[in-house]
């Protein structure tokens, strides 16, 4: 059952007066056309600037396209930018109910999901205290506790898992797999080829904001170096 | 799999705005946005009141020490003796700093959210309206450093004064209103934060905070400058808090009322319109 579909996307950035003045192309994608089927791990690949985390941003009603339309089954979430939001005055605890909402969840559910969040992140004791007292760290466990928290029916996720020290990056890793396991349908964005090839069932690959390619992950991970190799030698 | 009946529970995620739907789409996405909304307040009085010693005082006391200064400067080295003086430099400060704040405030609204206006799909007038909301219980509470005022003056409480909360309501709504006309533009040049900012310390000196409205009557009588005055929306409600407050005679013509609500009405009309439209392209890509 299709879940997710996007029909002749087309974004272009707005640009600064600096920028028409010296003449800059706008950055731009599209047109794009996807379907997502439920229950499916679909990866995102490319190079910087490809246009990956704007086209999850559109999926995720962040960013409005231009032109085309995106029809959606269900829930979607982005997880992208653990953190931000948060207050450096406010305590764990309040940061966590503030991110949520910000994420556009309701008290209720945030609720029902907060002593899950405080075991998860590990940080019981400091649940209480002004943020600004934590580690850096510290603040990323809080982030992504809170991010994989909920479960909507499609899933978003932009380069999240490479926050915290290294075993709590493995058990964000092991969340993110859950998450999947438990969501319907999970469309990620990563640099991590060993974890895309591992959970995607299809890739998509982008370039200069336009698709490149779509198919088995072995298939568009040879067709990625391709386009890199030929990128470096230009 | 792909059948026609599956793509049925399928929605469209976003459908182009119109104008016409801004003025009420603007309240009902901030009305379904509530909770966010007290907890953005909750953050912003947090921050700013949590660290200090005397907390949520310092709401009542800033105002008072700012009339307190303000009446020494005016009243003893300029020679005012009028003991209602400090009130009345009290209920400007209140009045002006409230329609200073919602407008500078908003009109930065978008550039000092960016960052998470890219992760979130929030609407984005809930931060401007979570701003407003803040300085508006913030001007209430700061109402409070009025009551020695009231009772060393031996002014009575009247019923009027359940019209202060509205008239500091529509300040909030007029400055916001002002800063959703120009937040979106603002994003591209970001000047105009600092033009606004710029004229919010020159429009404490055009606005009736250290005078009153009956110096400017006095000076100009009823002709067309005085009409020309009331193009400056802080005029009549700082003017009516007074006259409200003091339990004075209000001598605000009929037509100062309507310019007042006029320009606060069209001030929100191209306001919500322009932010409705707008404000979810800007942010795009910051």
């Amino acid at each position: 059952m299709k879940v997710l579909t996007l029909e002749n996307i087309e974004l272009t950035y707005p640009q600064s007066r600096f920028e028409k003045k010296k003449g800059l192309e706008p950055s731009s994608i599209g047109p794009i056309n996807l379907e997502f089927e439920d229950s499916e791990v679909v990866g995102i690949i490319g190079r910087n600037g490809s246009g990956k985390s704007t086209l999850l941003r559109i999926m995720g009603g962040v960013f409005p396209p231009d032109e085309g339309k995106v029809k959606i089954a269900g829930t979607i979430s982005l997880l992208a930018g653990v953190g931000v939001g948060f207050n450096k005055n406010l305590t764990g605890l309040e940061n966590t109910y503030l991110y949520a909402s910000l994420m556009g969840w309701k008290k209720v559910e945030i609720e029902r999901e907060v002593d899950d969040i405080i075991k998860f992140s590990e940080l019981s004791h400091h649940f209480s205290r002004p943020i600004r007292t934590y580690s850096s760290g510290m603040k990323a466990r809080l982030g992504i506790s809170v991010a994989t928290a909920f479960r909507p029916n499609i899933l978003l996720i932009d380069e999240v898992l490479g926050v915290g020290d290294a075993s709590f990056r493995k058990k964000s890793e092991r969340r993110v797999r859950e998450m999947i396991d438990g969501s319907g349908t999970v469309i990620i964005v990563s640099h991590s080829q060993g974890f895309m090839m591992e959970i995607c069932d299809r890739i998509i690959l982008m370039d200069q904001g336009k698709i490149v390619d779509v198919g088995e992950p072995k298939d568009i991970y040879n067709t990625y170096s391709k386009l890199l190799k030929n990128t470096s030698l230009d | 799999m792909n059948t026609s009946t599956d793509t049925q529970s399928l929605q469209i995620m976003w459908t182009k705005k119109k104008a016409i739907h801004a003025p009420f789409g603007l309240i009902s996405e901030n009305f379904r946005n509530r909770e966010l909304i007290f907890r953005l307040i909750r953050r912003d009085l947090d921050s700013r009141f949590r660290g200090p010693l005397l907390g949520y005082s310092w709401a009542i006391i800033e105002p008072l020490l700012l009339a307190l200064v303000y009446s020494f400067v005016f009243g003893i080295i300029v020679g005012r003796s009028d003991p209602l003086y400090p009130a009345i430099v009290m209920i400007g400060v209140i009045g002006w700093s409230l329609f200073a704040r919602c407008l500078t405030g908003t009109t930065k609204t978008l550039v000092s959210n960016a960052s998470l206006f890219q992760f979130t799909k929030i609407p984005k007038s809930v931060f401007a309206i979570s701003n407003m909301l803040t300085n508006y219980f913030l001007s209430c509470v700061s109402l409070l450093a009025l009551i020695p005022f009231i009772y060393l003056n031996d002014i009575s409480i009247q019923p009027t004064y359940i019209l202060v909360p509205i008239l500091l309501f529509l300040l909030s709504l007029c400055g916001t209103s002002l800063g959703l006309i120009i937040a979106p533009t603002a994003v591209r040049i970001p000047d105009l934060v600092n033009i606004v900012q710029f004229l919010a310390r020159v429009g404490f000196f055009l606005s009736p905070v250290m005078w009153t409205y009956s110096m400017l009557s006095g000076k100009f009588g009823t002709g067309n400058f005085l009409i020309l005055a009331h193009l400056n929306p802080v005029i009549v409600p700082i003017t009516d808090m007074r006259d409200i407050i003091l339990g004075q005679e209000s001598n605000i013509p009929l037509y100062g009322y309507s310019m007042f609500v006029g320009i606060t009405l069209i001030f929100y009309l191209v306001g919500s319109i322009n932010f409705y439209m707008r404000a979810h392209k800007m942010v795009v890509g910051l």
